[in-house]
């Protein structure tokens, strides 16, 4: 039993040929990916989370255009203020304000600690929310919800305890302009 | 040239070990199955529940796909290990590089135009390109592993939608522990049901499994036509797996979209229909294509114990095969349908056995000289068919079958054979001459010798010949499991595996079908709607 020379060569050839391929499509297009910067500035005017919430971002913050998605029904919007993430994350809910917090809450304790008591807190358009903190080893972070019409706002901000308190008044006056559908009622 | 290219004799599965592809193939099927097995590990350790019910519910999802797959290739079978290593490619290797890529393509699009472009089109954009590429590569590499295997455009078809079926089944199940995941709620039952219904059923008949078709016959086209140029087999893979990507691009991107709960419907019709039915308008051709070819290898022995007429217009549509098995159910029970799915399993596979001793100017036939081989006695060799098989029948019953005299059926009119040649019988319906010196083939050209065993006697309209047909010795066992089937089946009084026309019964059938269909679609996604999974 053996194979013809010919016939050997034609299937090396083809077989590095799908080899080739195979690598292009999960080693190199992820390779340019990488080679391409991820973040860019994000503006100054309020942005669109999605799901009709906008929000306007931190001076000087940077947009990461690979993790942010809006789209008309929700949304994800991923900032960096320095070093800290400043995640708003749109999405339909049809439950109550403490369902949706206690849904937050129950993703963060997936690998974060929940610290500190809840409290209410409102944006400068009228939705109400609430607000805690969470810790994890060597971070610290806050979290917000609010709902709106048919959709839940979550704001999580993470980062190193001493960049994160350097970020977090203009962080904090940044959520208070999340915004509903313009704020129209 | 004929549209199939039969396994050469000389094909050895075992030849496959020595070539490159064989090995790259498995080292990448070995790659995917160990980031899927991690992956299932992973998600059985957050949610057991939902990642067991979302295995079980796709695996049994697959079944009828499988089934219809093996009703289109059920003339010439393909090799299990091979559909195997098809399905294997789509759900280990081309999911494990779509996730990659797909995740690079995403980022790029939205690196180089906007976050809302890449939400908008990521998928439309990605799918398409990285997807169906992957896909197409597990095509080609089934047939750099096994290049002899690959016979027709259908046998493309075949290898590209089970290398779609497994990109399905497990981008189904991936999704549907994401769902779980996301939905935030633990180890929950619910989003695994509504990714099944809405992927599983409003979308999944024309996904992954139909593009894979496509592409399957582009590239099945490339491999089998070699009897076209080169640049014409070359721009219809392309054309087939630009098509795929054509219609999977159309899926995945908003257009056409109503958007909202009656978007479900709107996709369903406008989107998911046309092209369902436009690819399977293309495989019921190439389907036919191949039945053809295989029914006048049948055709050709003249022998109405082998195959009536009606039973190789039976023999060559799925649903006919099914009615004559129905209709002897009916008249003979159980028996009566186990012996007609016999006979037409053995008539299939002494079409392909004997498609596999290919002739000249005759496909699938070697023609033998009327003194081949020198005959054992005087008039055991004689032309007719029914002599043959009768004598060897007789002496030589297959492994594993009980004894069935021959003897006692009668030969069929010569008449009838040659009406299925359409020639005017020869006088005294007997052997006319063939050239002595060698093997000639019907135009009068030496061929190259042949060795076999007579199966048949080839009755041949470009040529007033009869010439005894040659087939290897699995031909053989193939040809007297036939004549066996057929004892059994005038043993049960019922001789033909073929059923009344009911044309009517057919019609009422597949309108019944599409009103299930269509009820099922509805209500499944009515209950989406409700659900808000929309």
């Amino acid at each position: 039993m053996r194979v013809a020379r010919g016939t050997l060569l034609r299937n090396l050839a083809g077989s590095i040929g799908v080899l080739c391929t195979v690598a292009g499509l999960a080693f190199g297009l992820p390779a340019i990916d990488s080679a391409l910067p991820a973040v860019r500035p994000a503006g100054t005017g309020p942005y669109p989370v999605g799901g009709g919430v906008t929000v306007t971002p931190p001076p000087g913050a940077r947009l990461d255009v690979t993790l942010t998605r809006p789209r008309d029904t929700r949304g994800t919007a991923v900032f960096l203020v320095g070093t800290v993430r400043y995640v708003i994350v749109v999405a339909p809910f049809d439950g109550s304000l403490a369902a949706a917090a206690q849904r937050l809450r129950d993703k963060i304790t997936r690998g974060h600690q929940i610290t500190g008591k809840e409290f209410p807190t409102r944006t400068t358009t009228g939705l109400d929310g609430v607000e805690g903190t969470y810790a994890a080893s060597g971070r610290s972070g806050r979290y917000l919800v609010f709902l709106a019409g048919d959709v839940a706002i979550e704001v999580t901000v993470a980062g190193s305890a001493p960049a994160l308190r350097a970020a977090l008044a203009a962080i904090e006056a940044s959520t208070r302009t999340i915004t509903y559908r313009g704020g129209k009622p | 040239m004929t549209p199939v290219h039969p396994t050469p004799s000389w094909a050895h599965p075992g030849k496959s070990l020595l070539l490159p592809a064989f090995w790259v193939v498995l080292m990448l099927i070995a790659g995917g199955a160990v980031r899927l097995g991690l992956f299932v590990r992973e998600s059985f350790a957050a949610y057991p529940t939902a990642t067991l019910t979302a295995l079980v519910l796709f695996g049994l999802y697959a079944v009828p796909f499988c089934v219809f797959v093996a009703a289109l290739d059920y003339l010439e079978r393909e090799p299990p290990l091979l559909l195997a290593t098809a399905f294997a490619w789509g759900g280990l290797v081309a999911t494990s590089i779509s996730i990659r890529g797909n995740a690079a393509v995403h980022n790029l699009v939205a690196k180089l135009a906007s976050p809302g472009l890449a939400a908008e089109w990521g998928s439309a954009l990605a799918g398409p390109t990285v997807e169906e590429i992957a896909k197409a590569l597990g095509i080609i590499a089934i047939v750099l592993v096994a290049r002899a295997q690959v016979n027709s455009v259908l046998d493309g078809v075949v290898y590209g939608s089970l290398v779609g079926l497994g990109f399905q089944v497990v981008e189904d199940v991936v999704y549907a522990v994401n769902a779980v995941a996301v939905a935030g709620r633990g180890d929950q039952v619910a989003p695994v049901v509504a990714t099944f219904l809405l992927r599983g059923f409003l979308a999944g008949l024309w996904s992954h499994t139909l593009f894979g078709a496509l592409a399957g016959a582009g590239i099945g086209y490339l491999a089998v036509r070699t009897d076209r140029p080169l640049l014409i087999r070359l721009s219809v893979a392309i054309l087939a797996v630009l098509g795929a990507m054509g219609i999977h691009f159309l899926w995945n991107s908003p257009l056409l979209s109503l958007g909202g709960g009656a978007g479900i419907f709107g996709d369903l019709f406008v989107k998911g229909i046309p092209p369902l039915l436009m690819i399977l308008f293309l495989v019921r051709g190439v389907r036919h294509r191949e039945a053809d070819y295989y029914m006048a290898q049948l055709a050709a022995l003249g022998d109405r114990r082998i195959a009536t007429e009606d039973e190789l217009r039976v023999l060559a549509h799925g649903h006919l095969r099914a009615g004559a098995r129905r209709h002897a159910h009916g008249r003979c029970g159980v028996k009566g349908r186990r012996a007609v799915r016999r006979l037409q399993r053995a008539q299939a596979q002494l079409a392909v056995e004997l498609s596999r001793a290919r002739g000249i100017n005759v496909p699938g036939l070697r023609i033998a000289p009327a003194d081949w081989p020198p005959p054992p006695a005087a008039g055991v060799m004689a032309s007719r068919t029914t002599a043959i098989a009768t004598t060897e029948v007789a002496a030589t019953p297959p492994a594993g079958l009980p004894h069935i005299p021959t003897a006692g059926m009668a030969p069929l009119p010569s008449v009838a054979a040659v009406e299925m040649a359409g020639l005017p019988p020869t006088a005294g319906g007997e052997t006319a001459a063939v050239p002595a010196a060698g093997v000639t083939d019907l135009s009068g050209q030496p061929s190259t010798p042949v060795d076999g065993v007579a199966i048949g006697v080839a009755r041949v309209a470009a040529a007033p010949v009869q010439a005894r047909v040659l087939g290897g010795p699995s031909a053989v066992r193939w040809r007297d499991r036939v004549l066996v089937e057929r004892g059994r089946m005038l043993a049960l009084g019922h001789p033909e595996a073929t059923a009344p026309l009911t044309r009517n019964g057919s019609v009422r059938r597949v309108v019944g079908g599409i009103a299930i269909f269509l009820a099922a679609m509805v209500t499944v996604g009515l209950a989406l709607i409700a659900l808000g999974a929309s």
